[in-house]
């Protein structure tokens, strides 16, 4: 990697004195979607209102470019940010809340800023939308304008919070192509913040996990999900069944005490982890079997609709096991 | 750092509105401690006759008020007829009359000299006037016509708010319509009425003009302390000031515990119940009757002052119609210098007082809702406070305090200046600018101010661009109300004008004392188009 383009050195942000976010520390190379995933109050937002400068951070540095930023209030610090809610200006036009960054810079002519507005809504697919008021608009629309608005100044880095939470589900995947397509068109550096795993995977080129305040770990989403840091991150990142004691080792545990097992890594077999198939979920594709080992613990199996049978006794054997 | 400069503005914003707030009732208060004045008003019967009496008009204000704004909202938000929609606001309009117009319509409608008594006069061939338009009575007439507007408005926004699923919640649930309204409805609307009670409390406790001119021998409070102040007896004036404060503060508090939370508010909103058309035939004429009738009723002041007004003096003497009507007195009004002063200065102390209580609002919305300060609560309530003392406590407060030129005591005598009216206004407009900058304030998302920020818009552009077209409802609402009470206001004038600075209530007031009815009629016709044009581009979105 070259050198970074984003860099988040020790940020600390303490509210109060038990409840302290970082200090984190994360490279982010230019062009490079990073996502921040994390459930609630895990710090992501705080993460995001930092690198925004809409927070002060008590200790440690965020570099753009060479240039420290720190300080920076944020309407110097040129970072375009996309509102959880959108936050577009009620009282202006499409076309006004797009030109909104634009006329900062002043001295741009009338004509220069119109092409901008016009080449902005372009990109996000809504081109002739200018004169329409913001209420009129669907959702979906809503968040294209606040895409607009947000990279017509042309800003250094790209915030995202929480950018499809407020679409409907049947909407969301196809926006979120749509937003990644975009982003990458213009190939912008970008952090966001989510904490739907399958949004920060679908969107981001890296994610980095967060919780209570603290980085758990970064890495491309094979990484995080092959080979996750410790078992929040495993837990956390994907479906997982955690085994312990003599359950881990009669699935082949070598020695160490916790092992991670995907639903999909399990299968059944003659022999194994003993247990009785307490539930079968059908989900189309396949079909999750809960079971319950002798010793109570309960784990899934993801395996082919009539695999088993529910009350069955069957013994379960792991095909790739997470060892933590 | 920035945090800490914050809390240092807000703590000489704090500064400076105690000391226009809250000095000068203390400065009263500690004045009033002294002991042959309360001496006095304590061995007076006189003083607690007039105290007891401010209490009882007040409260029956109260039940003649709900008495008569509840029936009317249920009536106007559940059911349908020809005409609801223009009946609806119609029903609001006395609000818009400044309370010395309303009185003095009173006067020329129902007074022993205004049109129904001479109609009767003629009619029953009657040697004097029928009646007297005088005393307790006379008093909470004019309370109940004007003050019935805030049970109105305050239950048909309640009733706007009704979840319709929680009515029918309540019907699944084998309630039938009594058991309904008992236990679902009045509930919920408890806070809107004890809301309303509050106001029309407040305000009967502060009325000055009905008592002050029909009143006669009865006094109240607020009559009592001005005439108090006007015979000289100052240290006795305070300490009926401070009596009548306290009055206001137990009836505030002694409401306040029965307010509850506004359940409303935190449920959201639903969806409200529809109007229901009245279906009998007979019954909807008989509703639509009755509407008209009462939009008649309630328009008749303000058409008799519309017609008193263009009667030119002593034209009118025993007929029961003017037999002479021209535009003579508002030719008068704005050719007469000495009659357009008053406008003049009204207009301008109005429109000062209210910037300034704009500009104050606005800096403590912008410390209490968004910078969170420490003083936040200080800030609040002292933009509040106002409201909950009748205004005749501030004059007088405000009349002690600064005449005095104690600079170490930051006393300095502005009475007799100019500035000490608007100063009066100032203080009476900051509850209402105040109330609506907050709410505004607090409904405004901060994610749109900081999305001006991260688009690269500084600190003045965004208040400029983005926060205040978002206030502006709240603020031109608030900036239209305090316009509209500095505009038409008696109870601190009379007690601080001088003859400069004269505003038109003062006017009003003098012309009736020379009978040139149509004058004074003239000057309230003004106010009132004034105040309704006022009102109604602040009450635009």
């Amino acid at each position: 990697m070259s050198e970074p383009f984003l860099r988040i050195q020790a940020i600390e942000k303490r509210w109060s004195h038990d409840v302290t976010v970082g200090p984190i520390t994360l490279d982010i190379a230019r062009g490079e979607i990073l996502a921040m995933l994390g459930p609630s109050g895990s710090g992501k937002t705080t993460m995001l209102r930092l690198l925004a400068g809409f927070e002060t951070a008590d200790g440690g540095r965020i570099v753009v470019a060479g240039e420290d930023v720190t300080t920076l209030p944020a309407a110097r610090r040129r970072f375009g940010m996309v509102f959880q809610h959108y936050a577009l200006f009620p009282h202006l036009d499409v076309g006004e809340n797009v030109a909104f960054g634009l006329q900062g810079s002043g001295k741009g002519d009338a004509g220069r800023v119109k092409q901008k507005i016009s080449e902005a809504l372009t990109l996000v697919d809504l081109a002739g939308f200018e004169r329409r008021k913001v209420h009129e608009l669907s959702g979906g629309q809503q968040q294209r304008v606040a895409l607009a608005r947000a990279l017509a100044p042309e800003p250094r880095v790209l915030l995202l919070d929480e950018p499809l939470s407020n679409l409907d589900p049947a909407l969301r995947e196809r926006t979120r192509h749509e937003l990644r397509e975009v982003i990458k068109r213009v190939g912008i550096t970008t952090v966001f913040v989510t904490h739907e795993q399958e949004e920060a995977f679908d969107l981001g080129d890296r994610i980095a996990v967060l919780n209570q305040g603290r980085l758990e770990q970064a890495g491309t989403p094979d990484a995080l999900y092959e080979h996750p840091a410790n078992l929040f991150v495993a837990t956390f990142v994907g479906r997982a069944n955690v085994f312990r004691g003599d359950a881990a080792r009669a699935l082949g545990s070598n020695g160490k005490s916790v092992l991670v097992v995907r639903p999909e890594r399990l299968r059944f077999a003659d022999a194994g982890l003993p247990g009785v198939v307490r539930e079968r979920r059908y989900v189309g594709a396949g079909a999750f079997f809960l079971i319950e080992g002798d010793d109570h613990q309960r784990f899934e199996v993801l395996a082919e609709p009539d695999a088993a049978r529910v009350g069955e006794r069957v013994y379960v054997e792991a095909t790739r096991v997470i060892a933590l | 750092m920035r945090l800490r400069r914050s809390e240092l503005a807000a703590a000489a914003l704090t500064l400076i509105l105690a000391w226009i707030v809250i000095y000068p009732i203390l400065v009263v208060a500690g004045a009033a401690a002294d002991k042959t004045a309360i001496g006095a008003f304590l061995g007076r019967p006189g003083e607690w006759a007039a105290l007891w009496a401010s209490v009882w008009i007040s409260l029956l204000s109260v039940v003649l008020a709900a008495a008569i704004g509840i029936p009317l909202a249920f009536l106007f938000e559940w059911f349908d007829f020809p005409g609801r929609k223009t009946l609806g606001s119609l029903v609001a309009l006395p609000v818009v009359l400044p309370p010395l117009v309303g009185v003095i319509a009173f006067l020329f409608l129902y007074g022993e000299s205004g049109f129904i008594a001479r109609a009767v006069q003629a009619a029953l061939h009657l040697e004097s006037a029928p009646w007297r338009l005088q005393g307790p009575a006379a008093i909470l007439l004019v309370h109940a016509y004007s003050m019935y507007v805030y049970f109105y408005l305050f239950t048909r926004a309640g009733l706007a708010k009704l979840d319709v699923s929680m009515l029918e919640a309540a019907q699944a649930l084998g309630a039938d319509r009594r058991a309904t309204l008992w236990r679902v409805i009045v509930p919920l609307l408890r806070p809107s009425l004890v809301g309303a009670a509050m106001l029309t409390f407040m305000t009967a406790l502060g009325s000055f003009s009905a008592p002050y001119i029909f009143g006669g021998g009865f006094r109240v409070m607020t009559t009592q302390i001005v005439a108090t102040k006007l015979n000289g007896d100052l240290p006795l004036a305070m300490v009926e000031t401070v009596a009548l404060a306290l009055v206001a503060v137990i009836g505030l508090v002694i409401l306040r515990r029965t307010e509850g939370d506004d359940i409303l508010v935190a449920l959201g909103k639903g969806i409200a119940p529809r109007p229901r058309p009245i279906r009998r035939r007979s019954v909807r004429i008989l509703t639509a009757g009755l509407g008209w009738g009462l939009a008649v009723l309630l328009l008749l002041p303000h058409l008799t002052l519309a017609l008193v007004s263009l009667v030119p003096y002593g034209a009118w003497t025993t007929e029961i119609l003017p037999p002479v009507i021209n535009l003579d007195n508002y030719r008068r009004l704005f050719s007469e210098a000495e009659r357009l002063r008053p406008m003049l200065n009204s207009l301008w102390m109005a429109a000062a007082s209210t910037a300034a209580a704009v500009a104050l609002a606005l800096a403590g919305g912008w410390f209490v809702v968004r910078r969170r300060v420490a003083l936040r609560r200080a800030i609040e309530a002292l933009l509040a406070l106002p409201w909950a003392l009748p205004g005749t406590v501030f004059g007088i407060a405000l009349a002690i305090t600064f005449s005095v030129h104690a600079p170490l005591q930051l006393r300095f005598v502005l009475v007799g200046t100019a500035l000490i009216l608007p100063l009066a206004y100032l203080v009476r407009g900051l509850p209402l600018t105040g109330r609506g900058i907050l709410a505004a304030y607090r409904q405004l998302d901060p994610a749109l101010e900081e999305a001006a920020a991260s688009l690269g818009a500084g600190r003045w552009r965004t208040l400029v661009r983005v926060t205040l077209p978002q206030l502006k409802p709240g603020l031109m609402a608030g900036a239209s109300l305090a316009f509209v009470a500095a505009l038409g206001d008696i109870v601190a004038s009379i007690v601080l004008y001088t003859y400069e600075t004269r505003p038109v209530s003062i006017e009003i007031l003098s012309s009736l004392r020379l009978a040139e009815t149509g004058v004074a009629a003239a000057f309230g016709v003004v106010l009132m188009v004034v105040s309704a044009i006022v009102l109604g581009v602040g009450a635009r979105r």
